[in-house]
């Protein structure tokens, strides 16, 4: 099962893989993936939600096939050595001594941090612990690293309190600790804002100049074009060669600005110097504010992470009571929270989206049309939580619309949505404002809020 | 030569340790169970009874201690993240559910879920985990570890013999599993406490003292009251959350594969 | 402002077992009163005062009751009855062992509260790692100790969101059976797919360690807190052996 190479290959990492299928899997995931990451290289494998990207990342690090479970036919060379894989055999992998070659930043990066050490050096040094290096050389690895990535500032922080960013720089760091020859990036920047996500880019192009080769998995390869030395994208498992045309295509946005809507039109919701605070917080999350919408119009909510948008939001779907100030809505309304794939229970997406509606309700008609307009259709009998992250953000989406709100309300809808998904939802919102509706949405995503939004409020 | 990027399949080599382990901290148990009962030491407040308190208070987190000790060091990975996700449904489906219905305790849904998923080892090395976390909070709880193995222990052993397969054998299971758990936990606080710590549960206590009972057999008797009632809602209600879960999470655990706990439910 | 002791944590817990074993088995109210007293003075130094009755008081007060019922009202012994009321019987010796089970048990309440609020967990957790036990257990104290707020935070978000479907408003059993099913599945689907997502990290991070394991975390230890804790050990051990003995040797001369 293990042999030597020849010592010409200058690849870190190859893997010809014949075909991946998951435990009780009926199809392949992927098929006919040939791959070599060079030295200092960077890679980019570009896919939809749902195209495979995660499985690919978690086979290049090792995790996948789980043995005994999933079914591997290929062979994937790490380290000058040479694994083979096959229907009858299943080698079982040391995890610990792949990541060492081939380090996996997971698309929630949270899940690579422990969580249980009560600082960010604790948790840089995890690996270092678990290996039993001595504490002497712990610390000074760990201040050397900090140093070159720049991390100093957040050594002290507890991991448990960190930014969405910060949080995957800690992950980054962490990985690199070990100095892995490969780095494997599933979706590193996504759900960032601009200035967080310049920041990550930085520490990726820094480990970069260091000689590590690195594979991003995105859904979509603008921000890496330019820089990439091969360029790939992975449709339905079959992972192909991207000409320089495609490239085009793909670096070209269609974005369209908002229709202009009537002045005049119906007042939807009105706000008259509204004061919104938590029970029991000090200060309160949002002051005199004042707000009108009307039916077609597009309201977009900004300002950076904990300016109130959620709780004004929340407010106004009537789960926080104003403290002071007058707040009205005159029509049916509906709010995405969130992580509202969270709250999904069901055991299939049409009894998810059903759930709750009378069986005599005209609202029952509206069940296949949401499905059909949120493109659900072919995953009406699958468990929710089998379904890629895209797919799952639009079924708890289709459980508001099934209900057909007047006023949609929107906390940063954009996350976990592909570019397919994206397109759906601006779709939705186009649908809602041409019936007479409005919408109200927060985003850190400037350029979808340029495209949506006919007003932007900012809250500070 | 880089290192070996593979594992050699798995080995025994301290399967015996473990063994004689689990070995002595059953026998202890036993032994200390079948000391009260066949002694049934009087006097729980004064002279020798401050020494029954603490020789039961000992030797049952003892062999608690020893039976996790036994399997804590062969658990999967995969295993070891789901329990502390246990401990914390333990408490959390405890509360909101035990709010409703006062006078069952409801504080294993956790436990009995690893139970049912990952085996009877699991089960108990949650079982035993839950409370010692828990004593952080609530000292008293301490003793009782030995009973809480054993529900996660009975709830892995009904999963492996299709307690789950039809949805009215898991509350049957749960029936079995609160007698048994009943007769073991009561020495402890009949011994150790001299009595229960809720008040609805002491009234019945005292009534059947009342009635001419002794303390322990009182205490035996109300714990055959609550305790089977209230592994039948658990099993019951954990069966219906393993239920939920989608075939690829619940399908990737060996034992689910390996016993056919779910039946015919996982070919849906 | 909380002040926290700088102690390894062993010696807080080393200590606290002799103090409960010792008290439980003297079982004199004065000695259980002071060791009481003690511990609230201590939480008082600590800044933790009020917690710590809280607390306390919240486990103790039903055990109290139930007690009182249990040996207070219903007296099996054949001391004279202070009043008496078809099978209720309450005596002075009843009383008596319902008071002295409540010390008893409020001693051990206490003690324990007061090593949970004073030993900080992260140093806990570190001083576990750092002894010869499977390292698993360290993990497990610490992820449950984190992981507790934040499911607690999950299943508030849930919530809401449900109430914002507006489903579950159902009345009568099947309803309540509805309103668990709506929070407890969500709940238990989401963190169960979250333990699966990390394990497979935590085993490429190298855990379990195979191995020696290091911490980058000190735990300060010092050679007097070792005597210290070998000796509460003794006395947790001996200490009843001989209160015992010598108790029973009184009763016989």
């Amino acid at each position: 099962m293990q042999q030597e190479l020849p010592a010409l290959t200058a690849a870190v990492l190859g893997l010809s893989l014949r075909s991946f299928t998951y435990l009780d899997g009926q199809a392949p995931v992927l098929h006919n993936v040939e791959i070599e990451v060079f030295p200092g290289s960077l890679t980019v494998i570009s896919g939809q939600s749902g195209s495979g990207k995660s499985t690919l990342g978690a086979i290049l690090a090792g995790l996948l096939p789980r043995h005994g479970m999933d079914e591997l036919v290929g062979t994937i060379s790490v380290a000058e050595t040479q694994i083979e894989f096959s229907k009858s055999v299943t080698p079982r992998v040391d995890v610990s001594q792949w990541a060492k070659h081939t380090g996996l930043l997971p698309q929630d990066a949270g899940h690579y941090l422990s969580g249980i050490r009560g600082t960010v050096a604790e948790e840089l040094a995890f690996s270092l612990e678990n290996a039993g290096v001595p504490r002497e050389q712990m610390c000074q690895r760990v201040q050397e690293l900090a140093h070159k990535l720049h991390l100093e500032h957040l050594l002290e922080r507890n991991p448990q309190q960190l930014s969405g960013g910060q949080e995957r720089l800690v992950a980054l760091a962490a990985l690199a600790m070990s100095e892995p020859d490969v780095l494997v990036l599933d979706e590193p920047l996504a759900g960032l804002d601009q200035q967080a996500s310049a920041v990550v880019s930085t520490m990726i192009t820094t480990l970069r100049a260091q000689g590590t080769a690195l594979v991003v998995l995105s859904d979509s390869i603008r921000a890496w074009a330019h820089e990439a030395d091969s360029l790939w994208s992975l449709e339905q498992g079959m992972l192909k060669a991207l000409s320089s045309d495609e490239q085009e295509q793909q670096n070209r946005t269609t974005r369209e600005t908002p229709r202009s809507v009537p002045e005049d039109s119906r007042v939807l919701l009105s706000l008259n110097s509204v004061k919104l605070a938590y029970p029991g917080a000090s200060h309160p999350a949002v002051q005199d504010l004042d707000l009108e919408v009307r039916a077609g119009q597009c309201i977009g909510l900004a300002g950076a992470n904990g300016s109130g948008k959620t709780t004004l939001l929340k407010a106004i779907a009537g789960l926080l009571t104003p403290v002071a100030g007058r707040l009205e809505s005159f029509g049916e309304s509906g709010l995405l929270l969130q992580n509202s794939s969270d709250q999904l229970f069901e055991r299939t997406v049409l009894r998810e989206v059903t759930f709750g509606i009378p069986k005599r309700s005209p609202l029952q008609q509206r069940v296949p049309e949401v499905l059909a307009q949120l493109g659900l259709e072919a995953y009406a009998q699958t468990h929710p939580y089998e379904l890629p992250a895209s797919a799952r953000r639009l079924v708890a989406l289709a459980t508001v619309l099934v209900r057909d709100p007047e006023i949609l309300f929107l906390d940063e809808p954009t996350e976990a949505l592909d570019e397919a998904g994206e397109a759906i939802l601006q779709e939705v919102i186009r649908s809602v404002l041409e019936r007479g509706g409005a919408v109200v949405l927060s985003t850190h995503d400037a350029e979808f809020m340029k495209s949506t939004a006919h007003r932007v409020l900012t809250l500070s | 030569m880089s290192p070996n990027l593979l594992l050699s399949e798995e080995t025994s080599t301290q399967n015996l340790r473990r063994r004689l382990l689990a070995i002595a901290g059953t026998v202890i148990l036993v032994a200390t169970y079948l000391t009260l009962i066949i002694t049934q030491p009087t006097g729980i407040a004064e002279g020798l009874g401050q020494g029954v308190a603490l020789g039961t208070f000992a030797a049952y987190l003892v062999a608690a201690v020893l039976l996790l000790l036994a399997v804590l060091s062969d658990l999967q990975v995969s295993t070891l993240t789901l329990i502390p996700v246990a401990l914390a449904l333990n408490i959390i489906l405890g509360q909101f559910v035990g709010s409703v219905m006062v006078p069952l305790y409801l504080d294993s849904i956790g436990t009995v879920i690893v139970g049912f998923l990952a085996g009877r080892r699991a089960g108990a090395a949650t079982g035993v985990l839950s409370t010692l976390v828990w004593s952080l909070f609530a000292p008293t709880v301490l003793p009782f570890a030995a009973g809480a193995a054993l529900v996660g222990f009975l709830a892995g052993t009904a999963a492996r013999f299709g307690a789950l397969r039809r949805v009215y054998l898991a509350p049957v299971a749960g029936l079995v599993a609160g007698v048994l758990v009943g007769v073991v936990s009561s020495p402890v606080a009949t011994f150790v406490y001299g009595g229960t710590s809720g008040v609805g549960t002491g009234a019945v206590v005292a009534a059947f003292r009342s009635m001419g009972d002794s303390l322990l057999s009182a205490v035996t008797k109300q714990a055959l009251i609550s305790d089977p009632g209230d592994k039948a809602v658990v099993f019951l209600i954990a069966a219906l959350l393993v239920y939920a879960l989608p075939q690829r999470l619940s399908g990737s655990f060996a034992f689910v594969r390996r016993y056919r706990v779910l039946g015919k439910r996982v070919s849906k | 402002m909380p002040r926290t002791i700088h102690l390894h944590p062993f010696t807080i817990l080393a200590v606290a077992v002799a103090v409960v074993s010792t008290t439980t088995a003297a079982s004199q109210w004065w000695l259980s009163c002071a060791v009481l007293g003690l511990c609230l003075l201590i939480s008082g130094w600590a800044g933790q005062l009020k917690k710590l009755s809280v607390l306390s008081g919240a486990m103790l007060l039903p055990t109290l009751l139930s007690l009182l019922l249990i040996h207070g009202l219903v007296s099996r012994d054949n001391s004279p009855a202070i009043a008496q009321w078809g099978p209720v019987r309450v005596t002075v010796h009843g009383l008596e062992v319902a008071l002295s089970l409540g010390l008893r048990t409020a001693v051990l309440v206490v003690v324990g509260l007061l090593c949970g609020l004073l030993i900080d967990k992260h140093q806990l957790v570190a001083a576990i790692d750092l002894s010869p036990v499977p390292p698993q257990l360290g993990y497990l104290l610490a992820a449950t100790h984190f992981l507790l707020p934040q499911m607690g935070e999950k299943q508030r978000r849930i919530g809401e969101a449900q109430t914002l479907r507006r489903v579950g408003t159902g009345k009568g059993v099947t309803g309540w059976f509805q309103r668990v099913r709506l929070r407890a599945v969500p709940l238990v689907l989401a963190s169960m797919q979250d333990a699966q997502d990390r394990a497979v990290h935590l085993s490429a991070r190298g855990f379990p360690a195979i191995g020696t394991r290091t911490r980058l975390r000190t735990v300060p230890d010092s050679s007097a807190q070792r005597a210290i804790r070998w000796i509460a050990i003794v006395v947790a051990v001996l200490g009843p052996v001989l209160i015992l003995v010598l108790a029973q040797l009184g009763s016989k001369s």
